[in-house]
């Protein structure tokens, strides 16, 4: 029999087979390879099965169909293997960008690279991405090109450097980012608003966890309320970005200039690098949180280590007052003796008394060291600061610890209803301890044992509301002891304000302390 | 005439005011503490108190909040060589202050004023 193809020849030479090409000399002498790799896709080698099926061999008829199976399977593996490269190159990116994405905390870092990698060739491809954040829509940003030119013109520069994810990432964080937000403000603005818009296609997904790829099926079912038309493309997706349950955002990708379909592959790879973006932009808010934490915890110790320094110099002066205070007594009485007596003396004298020179004398002499006393008094009452800058929460604690004995044998609580960064307030800090400690006292002595009183400061536009109230009270009580009466002298004094209610049910003390500098 | 009870640890100074004050017109007594005030405030009426505020061991201010509360229509002028205690509280319930000096023109004038705010009140 005549066969067309070489399949029954050991060895051929050079240019006998059409499908064996220069740099493939090997299987001219390997015939079992030639017969697998190059005779079943050969012509020639069809028309010899034919041949050989048209035979008397009743064998011959089955192998043309062996050679289809292996062909046919032979499709199906390098299909299998070229999805498989194209996953390792999936795992390999995302790899990559797990990597990246360790090495930054700052959230806007985070988010260049977020970006970057769904654009960029080497990652997602996709030409234009928008990212968008339910609890800093600051943050929200866009990326990609807004026409033709300017895509041609990126995608070229890309190219030409051959930049690793890592390098196009830095170079968008330091000198892109503020440029690509401010080029898609108007669609990042109008996408940010209609995340918020309950039953809007983008608050569906967010909250549904579940990616959407929308194209004319979709729009045509469940209609994406004009994100097409605002996009300015047939399809797109949307990718919702969750961590540990909670949606922290979503992303919006189009191929705005390319108008390249968007397959079902490219949703499954874009909910994997989901994943990790999400995991990345919570870590960095919360990292950012801590940060905000410690800070306020840094300058709440400073304040307190401020705090506790004036305390100690106020110490320091008020015991120099002390000391000044007591030497000015001890000389005081004896010279309000000696000049009160010359003057008495003085004015029942003759003019022309010779002892009148000398009583003048000694008048003039204590006047003199008056003088000086109340000089020496007054210096040292002014080095005792009476007004400053105080936390009126910390106030109200002493107060309690001070009262603690008391309470306890009375078995009364106090509940404090303290908020967190109140301002401070411009107050003397003895003398609105003196006030919150009597009036706690007052309620101390009109409830009965076991009761509660609750002490709370809020921020009011007057200034900081301290209330200290109880309830129930017990019937027939009335306010009043002289402390309340010296707490109301002295809190119309300094112009603060203080009124107490009495209910049935209720007894309330307010005092508005003034958080601006007051002279 | 007015009658005043001047209080005060001191010897000379109750002399110096009995002396002074009495020039003026006014009948004075005086009492060096805190009982023998009380005694004194018991036997007969007065006008106005003036009180020192450090009496040896007792406290000027522990007896103002007592005649204040039982005699809250009798005016007290603190005396003191102290003039810290213009902010203490306690000191905040009397009707004036004045701070010891060679000169007691300064109390005269505040015995004048608040006699006259209690003549105004009836």
């Amino acid at each position: 029999m005549n066969w067309n193809c070489c399949w029954t020849k050991e060895q051929i030479e050079p240019g006998e087979c059409p499908n064996i090409h220069e740099n493939e000399d090997e299987f001219r002498t390997l015939p079992a390879r030639r017969i697998v790799e190059k005779c079943f896709y050969c012509d020639r080698f069809r028309d010899d099965l034919r041949t050989m099926a048209e035979g008397d061999q009743p064998l011959a008829r089955f192998v043309p169909l062996l050679v289809e199976g292996l062909r046919e399977q032979k499709n199906q593996i390098a299909a299998m293997a070229g999805s498989l490269d194209s996953r390792n190159q999936e795992i390999s990116f995302l790899h990559e960008l797990a990597e990246v994405l360790q090495t930054t905390m700052n959230l806007d870092e985070v988010l260049s690279v977020a970006m970057t990698a769904i654009t960029a060739g080497k990652g997602f491809g996709m030409n234009r991405a928008f990212l968008l954040l339910t609890d800093k829509c600051q943050h929200n940003l866009g990326i990609g090109p807004r026409n033709l030119q300017e895509a041609w013109q990126t995608w070229e520069e890309i190219a030409h450097h051959n930049y690793s994810l890592t390098e196009m990432a830095s170079q968008f964080f330091n000198t892109k980012l503020r440029t690509e937000k401010a080029k898609f403000h108007d669609i990042i603005t109008r996408l940010g608003a209609l995340l918020l818009e309950e039953g809007h296609i983008l608050c569906r997904v967010l909250n549904g966890h579940r990616p959407l790829m929308v194209d004319d099926r979709i729009r045509a079912a469940e209609g994406d309320n004009g994100l097409s038309e605002l996009l300015e493309v047939d399809s797109y997706l949307i990718m919702p970005l969750v961590c540990r349950n909670r949606a922290v955002g979503v992303i919006v990708a189009d191929n705005y200039v390319t108008h390249k379909t968007i397959t079902r592959q490219d949703l499954e790879s874009l909910e994997t690098f989901g994943y990790t973006v999400a995991f990345a932009i919570e870590r960095a808010s919360l990292y950012d949180q801590l940060q905000e934490k410690i800070e306020r915890l840094v300058d709440a110790n400073e304040q307190l280590l401020e705090q506790q320094e004036q305390i100690v110099r106020m110490e320091k002066l008020a015991l120099v007052g002390e000391i000044t205070s007591s030497i000015a007594h001890s000389i005081r009485n004896p010279l309000v003796t000696i000049g009160g007596f010359a003057r008495s003396l003085l004015k029942k004298k003759a003019d022309d008394d010779p002892l009148r020179e000398h009583l003048q004398s000694l008048v003039t002499a204590a006047q003199q060291l008056d003088d000086v006393l109340n000089e020496v008094m007054t210096s040292s009452d002014s080095l005792y600061p009476t007004r400053d800058q105080w936390d009126v929460n910390l106030l109200v604690y002493r107060v309690n610890e001070d009262l603690t004995d008391r309470l306890v044998q009375r078995g009364i609580t106090v509940r404090l209803d303290l908020p967190q960064n109140l301002p401070m307030a411009f107050i003397d800090f003895r003398q609105i301890t003196f006030c919150v400690k009597t009036i706690i006292i007052n309620l101390l002595d009109s409830l009965p044992d076991g009761s509660e009183v609750t002490v709370a400061t809020r921020l009011i536009p007057q200034g900081i509301l301290l209330e200290a109230s109880a309830t129930p009270v017990p019937s027939g009580h009335t306010v009043s002891g002289l402390g309340i009466m010296v707490c109301r002298n002295l809190l119309e004094k300094q112009d603060i304000p203080f009124t107490i209610t009495t209910t049935e049910q209720e007894i309330s003390f307010r005092i508005t302390v003034p958080i601006e500098r007051r002279e | 005439m007015a009658r005043l009870l001047v209080i005060d640890d001191e010897a000379n100074i109750r002399l110096l005011y009995a002396q002074e004050l009495g020039d003026d017109g006014y009948e004075v007594v005086s009492a060096a503490t805190v009982k023998e005030a009380l005694q004194r405030l018991d036997e007969q009426p007065f006008d106005l108190v003036i009180l020192d505020i450090k009496l040896k061991s007792e406290s000027g201010l522990d007896l103002l909040q007592q005649i204040v509360r039982e005699r809250h229509n009798l005016p007290v002028i603190l005396c003191s060589a102290f003039s810290c205690y213009k902010d203490d509280f306690s000191a905040w319930l009397a009707d004036g202050y004045v701070v010891k000096s060679s000169n007691i023109e300064d109390l005269k004038a505040e015995i004048s004023k608040v006699l006259g705010k209690k003549s105004q009140r009836g």
